[in-house]
């Protein structure tokens, strides 16, 4: 018998005309909490907490300090924030569109999936759970980056508290849009609605992008208006403006309030989404439960005459192809393009070359962090039980996975680049910043990636991350992220030094010898890439060789 | 044909002791069966001889062969089928097997053949463009054994390979490792069916709580269980296991 009808049970509410019923919701959360939260996770999760904060204090400071260096009186920008949260939106839209946005483990799928609890509860408790995770694992290093920021403005603890408080609102936004997205993936569509599914999904790409057009000075005011009201706008202006101390009270609550109708428009939607039996369309990461449209399918792997490198590498490219990973790879392809073009038309590159260096070292992050979910776990049994060099295999995976991102991104730097060399040909000490600046940020993208495919090895495949599985996973991504941020941001601050220690080179060199100059910086940095990619993917096989817990 | 000498062998992990000085000598072309209870340490011991886990101490040869010292050598000899075989759902099952025939380093023209011969014996044959995503659990340890096999192993070590399965298909893969014994591979073959056990293979190893408890054929295990002659496999695990705990 169903125990949930119990009088304790009964009290119901009523949102989009759907009656949850809190009791259920109330079990649901209560269960996964004491079945995922074990002291261990804690435990780790706590550590991650801690480097969490330091990683933010170090961050917002270094960030500060340069900003000062380099005569950027505003240290903390409105548009910089409506981007970086962009970018944290543009992220959970993937995650949804990969079945992703309401995670679960395959213990949901045998025992809650299996219950009578309605779909819609558990749709609730999915949602509360994660939004409570999500604000008690997130306010601390938000609550001390906004404090650091609020001291230098000088605008008190209390702002900074409100302001964390509406930056994890926008979280929680992201997370219901994450898992709206999710419900709305009908499987079985048909072929007659797959258009319209593609052209929801390109809007809803479109639209997210739209904070990074900002960028532009001469971005129509409409576009302006309309990228502010995004709930990463909004955010934006209120956290930011808040703690760097913009007056304009009515404004804020104004905007604050918009940002409250996205929350519960996007809860309402989800609700209602969730009305149907949607168990069908989430990702539940366990191995062999991937469903494919199609089960039967013309074989590519042809390795008749090929090497054993190559079959490895088409092997790759299969899986992306015919997984949802390819989706997502299409995704990320789409924003760092559209980012790209947008940050070149802005000027921001010829009013400084050295930040095209931090451009791409945050597509570099990007891409390092579509190297970490390189994922075969349990198949790896298949490659260690045999006499393949898990070195090599390494490397041949980022080979196939990771490379084509650099190459992707070729062409794009040098479409940049070429025209502000040709600006600069009359200021050689400028000149060769720019001619070491486009080269470097390849590198910098390809040894963040290198690194992203070590940290994978050594952290990530894990059946471990399973028992961290849901709500726990993310987090525990989100730290994984930000540790190997700061450990690919000191192997490639060599390149970025380099940068930026070139205009004091020309100078003491002088112009006759600059050539010269740039000719050997260049191949030193090329060198030190070539090496650190070798020994971070050679460190990567032999941490997949040497685990124990796969 | 290839002789599997395994000497003073022991894991651990961290501080539990996964395998406790395990010793012993399974003979070339011999079927030795490897039972023992939930957690005893059967899988730890046959990933251990694959070279999938590395030995705190203790030696691991296949003829001259030693597995730590020479692992690629070791590897392309065996053929391993693990407890619970996870493999790539994005592939078909011909893709697949020629990725797997591939790194293991198995010629060309040898590799079609060999698979297309295998899917026939597996009646697999119309499955070969198939998604392994979309198979069943039966079809996919077939596909899991036909990739173990590909490369004409001389030793196969197979865990649990009868798990789960209709009966249909564990008769054909039963007789698949009858066959494999005709051939005269060295087999290990872990497995909780004593039937199995007892009907394939020549000598059993019992192993419980990390050690070998005992080793031999079933009339030697009978004796040492003081079991009657008629005595079924199952009776004389217990007693054996019991004695042990």
């Amino acid at each position: 018998m169903y125990s949930c009808d119990s009088p304790r049970n009964r009290l119901k509410i009523r949102l989009g005309d759907l009656p949850l019923s809190l009791g259920t919701v109330g079990v649901l959360v209560r269960y996964w909490i004491k079945g995922r939260f074990t002291r261990a996770t804690i435990a780790s999760l706590v550590v991650g907490e801690a480097f969490s904060v330091i990683f933010v204090l170090f961050g917002s400071s270094t960030y500060l300090s340069f900003s000062n260096k380099v005569g950027l009186t505003t240290g903390l920008s409105e548009v910089a924030g409506s981007l970086i949260l962009a970018l944290y939106i543009v992220g959970l839209i993937q995650s949804g569109f990969n079945g992703s946005g309401l995670p679960v483990s395959s213990s949901d799928v045998d025992y809650v999936f299996t219950s009578p609890v309605p779909p819609g509860d558990v749709f609730a408790a999915k949602v509360l759970l994660n939004s409570l995770t999500t604000v008690l694992f997130g306010f601390p290093p938000i609550l001390v980056l906004y404090l650091r920021f609020s001291s230098y403005y000088h605008t008190g603890a209390l702002v900074a508290f409100l302001a964390g408080a509406v930056t994890l609102m926008f979280f929680v936004i992201g997370l219901l849009l994450s898992a709206d997205i999710t419900l709305s993936l009908g499987r079985g569509i048909g072929e007659r609605r797959k258009p319209l599914r593609n052209f929801f999904i390109i809007l809803v790409l479109v639209i997210s992008l739209l904070p990074i057009t900002l960028l532009i000075s001469e971005v129509p005011g409409a576009v302006a208006e309309a990228a502010r009201i995004l709930p990463n706008g909004l955010a934006a202006t209120i956290s930011v403006g808040l703690v760097s101390g913009t007056p304009g009270t009515i404004n804020y609550l104004t905007d604050l309030v918009l940002l409250v109708a996205w929350l519960v428009g996007f809860l309402v939607l989800g609700i209602r989404l969730s009305r149907g039996h949607f168990y069908e369309v989430l990702e539940v990461s366990v191995p062999g439960v991937e469903k494919f449209d199609k089960p039967d399918q013309t074989s590519r792997l042809n390795p008749r005459g090929r090497s054993l490198w190559s079959v490895v590498r088409a092997k790759e490219r299969i899986l992306i192809s015919r997984t949802r990973e390819a989706r997502a790879l299409f995704i990320n392809a789409m924003f760092l393009s559209g980012f790209l073009v947008i940050y070149a038309l802005s000027g921001s590159f010829q009013s400084s070359p050295t930040s095209f260096l931090f451009i791409l070292f945050i597509i570099g992050s990007f891409g390092s962090g579509t190297a970490s979910r390189w994922i075969e776990k349990e198949r790896l049994w298949i490659l260690k039980s045999s006499p393949v060099s898990m070195r090599r295999y390494v490397k041949e995976v980022f080979r196939a996975r990771i490379a084509p991102l650099l190459f992707y991104l070729t062409p794009v730097t040098v479409a940049v680049g070429v025209p502000l060399v040709l600006s600069q040909l009359g200021q050689p000490s400028l000149l060769l910043g720019v001619v070491l600046a486009l080269p470097g940020a390849l590198e910098i993208a390809a040894i963040t990636m290198a690194g992203g495919m070590y940290f994978a090895s050594r952290y990530g495949q894990s059946s471990n991350d399973d028992i961290l599985s849901s709500q726990a996973q993310e987090l525990a991504d989100i730290r994984r992220f930000l540790f190997q941020t700061v450990i690919n941001l000191i192997i490639v601050s060599p390149v970025i030094v380099l940068v930026l220690v070139s205009q004091s080179l020309a100078t003491s060199v002088g112009s006759g010898n600059l050539p010269e100059l740039a000719g050997g910086l260049v191949l030193a940095s090329v060198v030190f890439t070539g090496f650190s990619i070798n020994l971070l993917l050679n460190r990567a096989g032999d941490a997949v060789r040497r685990r124990e817990d796969l | 044909m290839v002789q599997i000498s395994i000497e003073h062998l022991t894991k651990n992990y961290g501080t539990l002791v996964a395998l406790n000085n395990v010793s012993l000598k399974i003979e070339s072309g011999e079927v030795f069966g490897l039972l023992g209870p939930n957690g005893a340490g059967k899988s730890t011991l046959l990933k251990t001889l694959v070279g999938i886990l590395r030995p705190t101490s203790g030696t691991i040869k296949l003829d001259e062969i030693e597995i730590v010292a020479s692992p690629e050598k070791a590897k392309s000899i065996i053929g391993y089928l693990p407890e619970n075989p996870s493999l790539y759902t994005g592939l078909t099952t011909l893709e697949f097997l020629q990725f797997v025939g591939k790194i293991r380093g198995v010629a060309d023209d040898l590799l079609d053949r060999e698979i297309s011969d295998s899917l026939k014996s597996f009646s697999l044959e119309d499955k070969r463009n198939s998604l392994i995503g979309s198979l069943s659990k039966g079809m996919k340890q077939k596909v899991a054994l036909i990739a173990t096999n590909l490369h004409n192993p001389q030793v196969l070590v197979l865990d649990e390979p009868l798990t789960a399965l209709d009966p249909r298909t564990r008769v054909s893969v039963k007789d698949w490792i009858g066959s494999q014994t005709k051939r005269g591979v060295t087999t290990i073959l872990s497995t909780h069916d004593l039937d199995v056990a007892q009907s394939h293979a020549g000598r059993i190893a019992i192993i419980d709580h990390g050690k070998i408890v005992a080793v031999d054929n079933i009339e030697g295990l009978r004796k040492m269980a003081n079991a009657k002659s008629d005595a079924q496999l199952e009776d004389v695990f217990l007693r054996l296991t019991e004695e042990q705990a």
